[in-house]
């Protein structure tokens, strides 16, 4: 297994080169659609990756106990199945593990330019390029460009009052430290979000005392996690079609839970009863099983997955804490009850900031416009991943395209199946560019949001899934099946050809 | 015809009403203070420590009083789970705080004037075990009209006599501060009050008046009720035993009649109308008919064996005399 890592790029050119496809971010996402355009027959691919190696979110998170919240057999690609999986939920080391794999297996090394941060992209449409600048001064050149800069890819520490002040050791989960010792010390945890609940049992283990702040308790469902024995991988081995099996079986469990995560229906009854059993075989106390009741519909807010939650929190070195932050403090968090709870070390597991308005950097489409004024409110794409005034732009996990329900990386497989066609389209229909009319784009959307309207997702909590106003520009509102559908042709009439 | 109150207030819309609680919240996340902003062991304890008349029944009088603080926060604890709005909702998460904080800065200033055995909580009055055992298993399922039209009464009587009479009679510049604190919080938790007072109000008095019937009729707060009565009635026998007038009740009832009706909207809630009665009741010791039956039940639940109640619940356990955890 090769480890895909470089801490320069190779050369600093200052001419411009011409790829065909220029691919932005090395994550599960960019190098998924390398590998199929790949076996599409396009080689000319360039992939920037503004870090010095691969694997985006997985390889920035890598706190402890880390771990993806759907089953490997699913949170990977069909056409590059593992059967070594060591756990049913594997961590994050094994899944940046088999990204890893991936590049090795496909020959991607040769395709990445590391330490590459694009700064800008413009289209030119006498020529048909998108011109592409990076903070090191490269120019690139492209026919078509897919963006593939990830959802959860930024994280910085939250804007709370008395940040500066705190004088002990700061952490944010996606950027862990991993050269600070817990043992012995006193530490904080902020967020009980998917980050949270998989850091605090890991801190507990080793923490002389760990203090949760939680602002919302979120839905907690138990996870059936197991290690398949030596037998199972030998069978996934021999018999790949069991593994595919497997795969499948677990997509259509997956997918029978939108029937209650997504809209609310009987069975969305039956998943909260299921969440509070769990939490009352686990928590004894009335009052703490009180703080730790979700008062919003499931599937409003990501559905936490956790067999050791409830019960680290209720080790003798843990502490919940639901009283509102008022301010950090040099020696810890000031809460509104009047107590300073003075600790060595903060944790932040306060997620990502997720780019549902503007965009990562300025992106210029025809005539001039400008990506981030369109996307100031909320992002809309057609099909997710087309914009009109865009031509041959593919942008993964765009606009609602987000799964509450399901692997993102089945998502995942038809935005690339499809972003393969259009560029295969673009490049041997002897178009100079594709760009989706600006009426299916917008009939494409009014039929989403009219769907969107009747999902918990916009129930009236509070989530990262909507933007401050309370547009969704994130999720998609319907199965993984339905969203494969959509994505299954490209097709050219819904298309302006240039 | 009938003569106008001239503090009779124009009747707000209820975006006014929403708008105004968004700026309070606003107020609220702005004011915080904690424990540790005040020196616990400045100079000037020993004006209490060394009054052997006033210790004890002070020391009687700030454990009821923190205890009372800490069901009030229970209290808007169970509020916050049925705000009509996100914004009560999370000022009603700000007050339930905000009132465990009285409770903390009260057992610190029991604490510094050694009356704390210990590390150890004082011990509540069995009607304060009864209403924090009925908060406990029935508050959350409440509605509004219910604590937000009882906690605004409790809070105006100790706001307007209870803590002004502790700053008269103690003059320990610590204390002092501490209230000065406190006086603060109780001020925009009164703002907010009135503002829910006046909120459920709306709608025709003869549906406020069925919904008031139909929750009266909830035998879970029938035994709510049949707590919290005897409670008041043991507390204002101790408040006139420390030397408070009953007038000064008098006067903090008389305000929250006054401010509480002061719209149309306010006197159609017709838990204010109840809850503003039965304060007057619980004031005049005149009344014989309601103060009868009740005195009947505090000497009733006096003889109520502790071992019988079951073990208090863990958000008792939260209370602290310590700035720092």
């Amino acid at each position: 297994m090769t480890t895909a890592t470089r801490s320069k790029p190779k050369t600093l050119a200052t001419e411009t080169t011409l790829h065909d496809v220029l691919i932005i971010g090395a994550g599960f996402a960019g190098l998924g659609a390398a590998i199929q355009l790949k076996q599409a027959g396009i080689s000319d691919i360039v992939i920037l990756e503004r870090g010095t190696a691969v694997g985006g979110t997985w390889r920035d998170n890598q706190y402890p106990g880390a771990a993806c919240d759907i089953p490997s057999n699913l949170y990977s690609y069909s056409f590059a199945p593992n059967p070594d999986w060591s756990r049913a939920y594997s961590g994050s080391r094994e899944i940046l593990g088999y990204i890893h794999h991936l590049v090795a297996e496909y020959q991607l090394e040769e395709l990445i330019r590391f330490g590459q941060n694009v700064t800008s992209m413009a289209f030119d449409e006498t020529a048909g390029l998108w011109r592409i600048e990076t903070s090191h001064g490269e120019r690139h050149a492209a026919r078509a460009v897919v963006m593939a800069p990830g959802p959860l890819s930024n994280a910085s520490l939250p804007k709370m009052e008395g940040i500066e002040q705190f004088k002990g050791h700061k952490i944010h989960s996606a950027m862990w430290d991993h050269s600070y010792d817990f043992a012995g010390k006193r530490v904080a945890v902020i967020g009980t979000g998917a980050s949270g609940v998989q850091i605090i049992p890991e801190l507990v283990k080793v923490a002389d005392k760990v203090t949760v702040f939680q602002r919302t308790p979120g839905w907690v469902l138990p996870r059936i996690d197991f290690a398949p024995n030596a037998q199972m991988k030998s069978l996934f081995r021999r018999l790949p079609l069991t593994q595919k099996a497997l795969r499948e079986a677990m997509f259509w469990i997956h997918e029978a839970m939108a029937t209650g995560i997504v809209w609310n229906t009987p069975v969305t009854k039956v998943i909260e009863r299921i969440g509070q059993w769990h939490l009352k075989s686990q928590v004894k106390d009335r009052w703490l099983r009180r703080q730790l009741t979700p008062d919003f519909t499931i599937g409003c807010k990501r559905v936490l997955m956790s067999n050791d939650y409830f019960r680290a929190l209720q080790a003798p070195n843990a502490k919940l804490i639901t009283w509102p932050i008022a301010t950090l403090s040099a020696e810890g968090v000031r809460t509104v009850e009047g107590i300073e709870h003075q600790v060595d070390c903060i944790v932040f597991a306060t997620g990502f900031d997720v780019n549902k308005t503007g965009t990562p950097f300025p992106i210029t489409g025809l005539d001039g416009r400008r990506l981030s004024e369109e996307w100031s409110r909320g992002g809309q794409a057609y099909k997710s991943i087309n914009v009109s005034g865009y031509p041959n732009l593919f942008i993964t996990f765009g606009p609602n395209s987000g799964p509450g329900h399901n692997s993102a990386l089945v998502y995942m497989e038809s935005q690339i199946n499809y972003l393969v066609q259009g560029i295969s389209a673009l490049l041997r229909g002897g178009h100079k560019s594709l760009d989706v009319k600006p009426a299916v784009q917008a009939s494409y959307n009014a039929s989403i949001q009219k769907r969107l309207s009747k999902t918990n997702w916009n129930t009236g909590c509070k989530s990262w899934y909507l933007t401050a106003d309370g547009f969704n520009a994130t999720m998609y509102p319907g199965f993984a099946t339905q969203f494969a559908q959509q994505m299954k042709t490209f097709d050219l009439a819904d298309y302006r050809a240039g | 015809m009938k003569a106008l109150n001239p503090k009779e207030l124009p009747a707000h819309s209820e975006a006014e009403i929403h708008a105004k609680l968004e700026k309070m919240l606003v107020k609220i996340k702005a004011t915080q203070w904690a424990l540790a902003d005040i020196d616990w062991d400045a100079p000037g304890r020993e004006v209490v420590t060394e009054d052997a008349v006033l210790y004890p029944k002070l020391k009687a009088f700030m454990a009821d009083l923190m205890w009372i603080e800490h069901v009030g926060a229970r209290g808007f604890a169970a509020m916050a789970k049925v705000a009509p709005t996100d914004t009560l909702k999370e000022i009603y998460q700000y007050f339930h705080a905000e009132e465990q904080r009285h409770a903390n800065a009260e057992m610190a200033l029991m604490k510094r004037w050694g009356m704390l055995d210990g590390d150890t909580l004082p011990e509540p009055n069995i009607n304060i075990r009864l209403v924090v055992e009925w908060l406990d298993r029935y508050a959350d399922e409440q509605p509004l009209e219910v604590l937000g039209s009882v906690i605004p009464m409790l809070e105006i009587v100790l706001d307007g006599s209870l803590c002004k009479f502790l700053l008269e009679t103690v003059h320990d510049p610590v204390c002092h501060e501490a209230f000065g604190h406190i006086n603060n919080d109780e001020s925009r938790h009164l703002g907010v009050d009135f503002m829910v007072l006046e909120l459920l109000g709306f709608g025709s008095t003869y549906q406020n008046a069925i919904k008031a019937v139909g929750n009266v009729l909830n035998p879970k707060l029938m035994i709510g009720i049949l707590s919290y009565a005897p409670l008041l009635n043991k507390m204002r026998d101790n408040l006139m035993a420390l030397g408070l007038p009953e007038e000064r009740l008098n006067v903090a009832l008389r305000k929250y009649r006054t401010i509480g009706g002061r719209t149309a909207q306010g006197r159609r809630n017709a838990w204010f109308q109840i809850i503003s009665r039965h304060g007057a009741l619980v004031a005049n010791r005149a009344y014989s008919a309601y103060h009868r039956p009740v005195d009947g039940l505090v000497w009733l639940t006096s003889k109520l064996p502790a071992q019988w109640l079951p073990k208090p619940p863990s958000w008792v356990n939260e209370l602290t005399w310590k700035p720092a955890a």
